[in-house]
């Protein structure tokens, strides 16, 4: 094992960096939206909502991220044709659902930590729920999300490398290709593992930063 | 869409339910020996000498910025082939070793919990540090760490499925297997999604009654 070869591989990883990226995006761009609804929805008066929501956290995050991805990518095409996705967009599927499950909790503990006070305090004032919501008690519940947020945007960005099981050339599919073409080992996963770790420490960083901003000024 | 086909599970149940039993020896496994490293990182992260704290912040840091296939395919391809493993020992050593680090900070967050007056009264009747820990830290830290250690354990449930990836046969695995030599996907892939809410179903509800048997009596 040598320095070299570990420095020779990674171009060669390197080049499913951006499908990495761009499936960890699109899965944090769809989970965000899913997550925000499914939590609304858990939080709503109406019962059959809440029931909805809560049976569908209890699914995914029932189930392995991998079933989930067979699903998507052998089941759906199945039920229908128009479910027929190539795998890059089968993955962002399965990764986005799985992940709306896990964002759905830390958003929803986000909102209902606002303290009842400004819930109070806006009816008193006469506003609507919609509106005092979207004014009050989001915008103060964000500063909350934040850390359980990122933290499971990280967990996205390290299941990202399961794409690779159904053949989506991203980072961790091209090692397992030099592992088995090179009979290298050791030299292509520490090049892999070190891009790993330089995108979820830069995350980390991101929800240090996040906190700053996001800090109450007292 | 074809219709609904109950005899295939029917035929498939056999070897669905010892994929299934296969999945559950991973677990049991790698939760025994993750906690136990768990254990060991969290009173290295408390100890006195520098160094211990070092290499354990610098273990944790490490393996939970991995994505857990990478470790697997360093455990399988790596470890495992140098120290001749089987598929099912790599899996589990690949398992024990990410799980450890959640596990880690998981245990000493809940040591961490116990009263400062409990360090400080049991120094003032001269026990021993380790005679302190066993005795009065340990047991009141389990009670606060039930909740994350059980959800962590559910993860490690699931995490088990990457490990078809390797090469063992396990629920996961083996539900791929059939998906694609009967051409049902949906029935087979959805049974095995119903086992795995059933396993995890049970860790939850165990979760529970922990939690119950742990609580302070007031």
């Amino acid at each position: 094992m040598s320095i070299d070869t570990i420095q020779e591989y990674l171009p060669i990883i390197l080049k499913g960096f951006w499908i990495t990226v761009r499936l960890f995006l699109w899965s944090i761009i769809f989970s965000t939206a899913g997550g925000f609804i499914l939590a609304l929805m858990r939080i709503s008066s109406v019962a059959i909502l809440r029931w909805t929501s809560g049976l569908i956290g209890w699914l995914f995050r029932g189930v392995p991220l991998l079933l989930i991805l067979f699903y998507a990518f052998f089941a759906l095409p199945e039920i229908s044709r128009s479910l027929m996705f190539d795998p890059f967009w089968a993955a962002v599927v399965g990764l986005s659902i799985w992940t709306a499950a896990y964002q759905s909790e830390a958003i929803r503990s986000g909102i209902i930590a606002v303290e009842k006070g400004q819930v109070e305090a806006s009816e008193a004032l006469g506003m609507t729920k919609r509106y005092y919501m979207r004014r009050i008690v989001i915008p103060q519940s964000i500063r909350i999300m934040v850390p359980p947020f990122i933290g499971n945007a990280i967990n996205t960005m390290k299941q990202t490398s399961l794409a690779a099981v159904i053949t989506v050339p991203e980072m961790t599919l091209l090692a397992r290709q030099i592992i088995s073409e090179d009979f290298k080992v050791a030299e292509p996963l520490l090049a892999l593992a070190s891009i790993y770790l330089v995108l979820t420490t830069l995350l980390l960083m991101v929800q240090l930063g996040l906190e700053r901003i996001f800090r109450l000024k007292v | 869409m074809g219709s609904w086909d109950w005899s295939i599970i029917q035929r498939c149940w056999p070897l669905m339910r010892d994929a299934a039993w296969v999945s559950v020896n991973l677990f049991a496994w790698s939760l025994v020996l993750a906690t136990g490293l768990g254990f060991v990182l969290a009173l290295m992260r408390m100890s006195n000498n520098r160094y211990l704290r070092w290499m354990s912040a610098l273990y944790v840091l490490i393996f939970r910025g991995l994505p857990a296939l990478v470790i697997l395919f360093f455990a399988y391809f790596w470890v495992g082939r140098n120290l001749h493993l089987s598929p099912f020992q790599s899996g589990v050593v690949g398992l024990s070793v990410a799980a450890g680090a959640y596990k880690a900070e998981i245990i000493r967050a809940g040591l961490l919990a116990v009263g400062r007056g409990q360090y400080e009264a049991s120094e003032a009747l001269g026990l021993s540090r380790a005679h302190l820990m066993r005795r009065i830290i340990i047991p009141q830290g389990i009670r606060v760490m039930i909740p994350n250690y059980m959800s962590n354990a559910t993860l490690l449930l699931k995490s088990t499925s990457l490990t078809s990836v390797i090469g063992i046969t396990e629920l996961t695995g083996r539900a791929r297997q059939l998906a694609n030599s009967t051409y049902k996907p949906i029935e087979i892939l959805t049974a095995a999604g119903v086992i795995y809410l059933a396993l995890t179903t049970v860790l939850t509800v165990s979760q529970e009654i922990l939690e119950r048997r742990f609580r302070l009596k007031t």
